[in-house]
């Protein structure tokens, strides 16, 4: 593997700095352990290279970064830059996180000592690209350059010089999309450096200052939700007729009344659900529809703009995107005069609504927020729901959602409901606060553009299910059912992918699902399996 | 007056860069949270790194703090080095072995200053002189080798030489010199500690009698000159890891009145970034921005 020095960022602005290689990627446990019977990793075409930006790693994340015509074009992009990066320091412009940033950007030891905390830099067999300080470096030698007096000198003199070109921006833009903000390195680190914060820091530059960012994040993302609803494309009346259909489907299936409930004004709870579990994951919204009406909870969805999707992809790129759903979603909940807001099985709205968003929540805004792990374990241990453990008697592992465990602290109460419902349960190590991300993580599960799923199931999703095969290895065939619980919607999208690529439900078995269809699968009531392993 | 000048303003100067530096960090607008688990303040959970947002209705139960667990981590963080003995097992030896000298050194300086004031009135102690003594000896010698160690470390190692810059080592060369000239005086001294201490107390009376010989003058100029350098550096990560920690990774408070006032001072700002999706004719602010629906 080729070694990278911090200046060969801005080298050669045409040609990959690293190209991976699946046989220099971390080994995984049998039957996945020989690289020849892997589906191989999509290179590009002759045409896309011509087409499209593409110096970083042979992977595009964004076909929509621009390809200037000439100098003068690119020039404007780095002016561009420039004033970004100067807003980034700036009191008013970016007092939502100055404090951290500079902190960040000032006190690295440079002791590496958070290299092998990073998933992404572990499953790529240590390249040195993805290391959790190379970009941070690069960046904060550009910052101490640019951004600060006497800063050109001074890269000179300590020989820290960078140069501001081409080539370093676009290949910055893509880099930033190589981590999945999971904080494990900031964990890791002894000074309270955090490089998921620099790299956070840096796409908020590229999307509020250049307006780059990926379109499945922003323009299909945030705009789409505030503008239509969600980034599904479910408009209000889209999103309940595909819950009507759901419900009887289900109430078809399970022989129960399955009713959900909207826009009910005075009601306790507002349920957000994310709404690419109605598409993706029918059985998640639906299984909280069955508990919240069996356990008599006074519960309302909401059909308003944005208001029956709770992700909030601004916490992955951008601030104000991410107050703009954020207060969305508070206005919502104060116009239905709810007691409380729940979350969905959603782990970026956990972390962006409960806490990031929480100080610009103010006044009647400011309305309870809870977790739906607090909020599923109450109900279950709640006595007015009967439940029968032994059918859920599979193999059953918990990913821990980066956003609700290292994040918000949010650990035992899914454990304690699992230890309870699901006698094979085990934990993969590590796990709580240590756990690594699904490796879709900072927005990256809903990405797709070009070739960047093939990254995404090889690099950064590799950890996740190396740990996943570790966990059920005691029942490694395909003829055992196995269970890969994750509450999280942007968690399972990305297992999805993981799975369908190494085929791990065929040879291994495999599936995964939320922890709501696992508690509803243990319901007396429910006469038939709820949970489907085979598509039928 | 020339030592006494040299001492006592490098004091000066040092406090007043790193007072400078504390404020103008603590100065920084209120951030939107952004804590990571584990945080120790959390009395019965921290074990595992959970937090009071695992209490059903956490908003209408008391929180449960420990002032001592959060003592308790930073000591070993500080004195143990935690995280690099967690992560980085590697680098531990040597990284303590330097953090030990540091604080050995710093520790000798204290007492030497304690028998300083104690000598003022007229008393002395051996015994607090020899101890001193033997602290300062070792932390000479821990800090050194410390210094050695990761220098080499930085240069052999493939992952670290990258990241190494040229103020990188020249801070360890110069921690170093300290290190080295603190032995150098050590070897020429009787004792070192009483030396000092000497000093320390003809500095605070200004006693023109002070004078310095070499080499332990060549090392208390360094040291006085590191001091002054110190607060302009990265090394006062010791500050930074306050906020760092205290204000970011164990902020966890919900927002109260104090903080709402705090925030809408700050919505008031102008937002001046220049995306499609920001930017609109008039310039507005954080407040107007993030209510109601842009047009993008
Ligand atoms: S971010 Fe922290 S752990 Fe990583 S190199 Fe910097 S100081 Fe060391
Ligand atoms: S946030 Fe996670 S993925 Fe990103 S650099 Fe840190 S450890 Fe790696």
């Amino acid at each position: 593997m080729k070694k990278l020095k911090l200046t060969d960022i801005a080298a050669n602005e045409n040609t990959p700095l690293t190209e991976l290689n699946i046989d220099e990627l971390i080994p995984l446990p049998p039957p996945y352990d020989r690289a020849g019977d892997l589906p191989g990793f999509r290179q590009l075409t002759e045409d896309q290279r011509q087409r499209l930006v593409c110096n970083l790693d042979g992977v595009v994340s964004y076909a929509g970064l621009p390809k200037p015509e000439n100098e003068a074009e690119k020039k404007k992009y780095i002016e561009q830059f420039l004033g970004g990066l100067k807003k980034l320091l700036d009191k008013e412009n970016n007092w939502t996180f100055l404090q951290p940033l500079i902190l960040s950007l000032d006190y690295c030891a440079q002791c590496q000592t958070c290299n092998d905390a990073c998933p992404v830099y572990l499953a790529s067999g240590r390249n040195d690209l993805y290391r959790p300080t190379y970009r941070s470096e690069i960046f904060r030698r550009l910052i101490d350059k640019y951004g600060k007096t006497g800063g050109k000198l001074r890269a000179r003199l300590t020989g820290k010089d960078i140069r501001l070109n081409w080539a370093t921006i676009t290949r910055l833009y893509e880099l930033s999309y190589r981590c999945n903000l999971c904080r494990r390195c900031a964990q890791a680190c002894p000074m309270g450096v955090d490089n998921a914060l620099i790299t956070r820091e840096l796409r908020k530059l590229f999307s509020q200052e250049l307006g780059w960012a990926p379109k499945e994040l922003h323009e299909k993302g945030t705009v789409l939700q505030l503008e239509v609803g969600s980034p599904t494309g479910l408009n209000p009346r889209v999103a309940i007729d595909n819950l009507e259909f759901l419900d009887e489907e289900f109430s078809e299936a399970t022989g129960i009344d399955v009713k959900t409930v909207w826009d009910k004004q005075g009601a306790d709870v507002l349920l957000i659900h994310s709404a690419g579990d109605i598409i993706s994951f029918p059985e998640s919204p639906i299984s909280f529809t069955i508990l919240c009406n069996a356990a008599g909870i006074n519960w309302t969805l909401s059909s308003e703009i944005g208001g029956y999707d709770g992700v909030n992809y601004g916490l992955f790129y951008d601030d104000v995107q991410l107050a703009r759903v954020a207060i969305r979603h508070a206005e919502i909940a104060r116009k239905l005069g709810v007691k409380k807001i729940v979350m969905g099985e959603c782990g970026h709205q956990h972390k962006a609504f409960i806490t990031v968003a929480d100080r610009v929540l103010t006044g009647d805004l400011n309305i309870p927020r809870e977790s739906v792990m607090t909020f599923l374990e109450n109900l279950v241990f709640s006595g007015k729901i009967e439940f029968d453990p032994s059918k859920n008697d599979f193999p059953v592992t918990l990913h821990d959602p980066c956003n609700v465990v290292r994040n918000l602290g949010i650990v035992e109460p899914q454990r304690r409901i699992l230890r309870y419902l699901c006698p094979q349960f085990r934990e993969m190590t590590p796990s709580g606060v240590d756990n690594y991300c699904c490796g879709g993580g900072g927005g990256l599960s809903v990405m797709s553009d070009v070739n960047f799923t093939d990254w995404k199931v090889n690099v950064s999703g590799r950890m996740k299910f190396k740990q996943v095969l570790e966990a059920f290895a005691d029942v490694p065939g395909p003829e055992v059912n196995k269970y890969v619980c994750a509450p999280c919607l942007n968690c399972k999208l990305q297992f999805r992918d993981i799975f369908e690529h190494y085929g791990a439900k065929e040879r291994s078995g495999i599936i995964c699902g939320g922890l709501a269809e696992l508690i509803v699968n243990a319901m007396v009531d429910i006469k038939t399996p709820f949970i489907k392993w085979f598509d039928d | 007056m020339f030592w006494h000048g040299f001492i006592i303003g490098s004091i000066v100067v040092f406090i007043l860069i790193l007072a400078y530096r504390i404020i103008r960090i603590a100065s920084l607008p209120v951030h939107l949270r952004w804590e990571l688990a584990p945080i120790p303040h959390e009395r019965d959970r921290s074990k595992y790194g959970g937090s009071y947002l695992e209490v059903y209705e956490w908003w209408q139960k008391p929180r449960k703090k420990s002032l001592t667990a959060v003592i308790k981590y930073m000591a070993v963080e500080i004195l143990l080095l935690r995280a690099i003995w967690k992560y980085n097992r590697a680098l531990w030896p040597l990284s303590l072995t330097f953090h030990a000298g540091i604080y050995l050194v710093i520790l000798a300086i204290l007492l030497s200053i304690i028998h300083a004031l104690v000598s003022i009135g007229g008393a002395t102690s051996e015994l607090l002189l020899d101890i001193a003594w033997i602290i300062a000896i070792t932390g000479y010698v821990l800090g050194g080798l410390g210094v050695v160690g990761l220098i080499l470390k930085r240069i052999s190692n493939e992952g670290l030489r990258p990241f190494s810059s040229f103020t990188t080592y020249f801070n360890l060369f110069f921690l170093g010199a300290v290190f080295l000239t603190g032995y150098m005086s050590w070897m020429k001294a009787e004792n070192l500690a009483a030396d000092m201490s000497l000093i320390i107390k003809q500095t605070l009376t200004l006693d023109n009698a002070i004078n310095i010989s070499y080499p332990l003058s060549l090392h208390i100029g360094l040291s006085l000159v590191f001091l002054i350098y110190l607060p302009m550096t990265n090394m006062i990560h010791f500050i930074a890891k306050y906020f760092t920690y205290h204000e970011i990774r164990w902020d966890d408070e919900p927002q109260d009145a104090k903080m709402t006032v705090k925030i809408l001072g700050l919505m008031k700002q102008p937002v001046g970034w220049a995306s499609s999706h920001i930017k609109t004719e008039e310039k507005k602010n954080w407040a107007d921005t993030s209510s109601g629906h842009e047009k993008t």
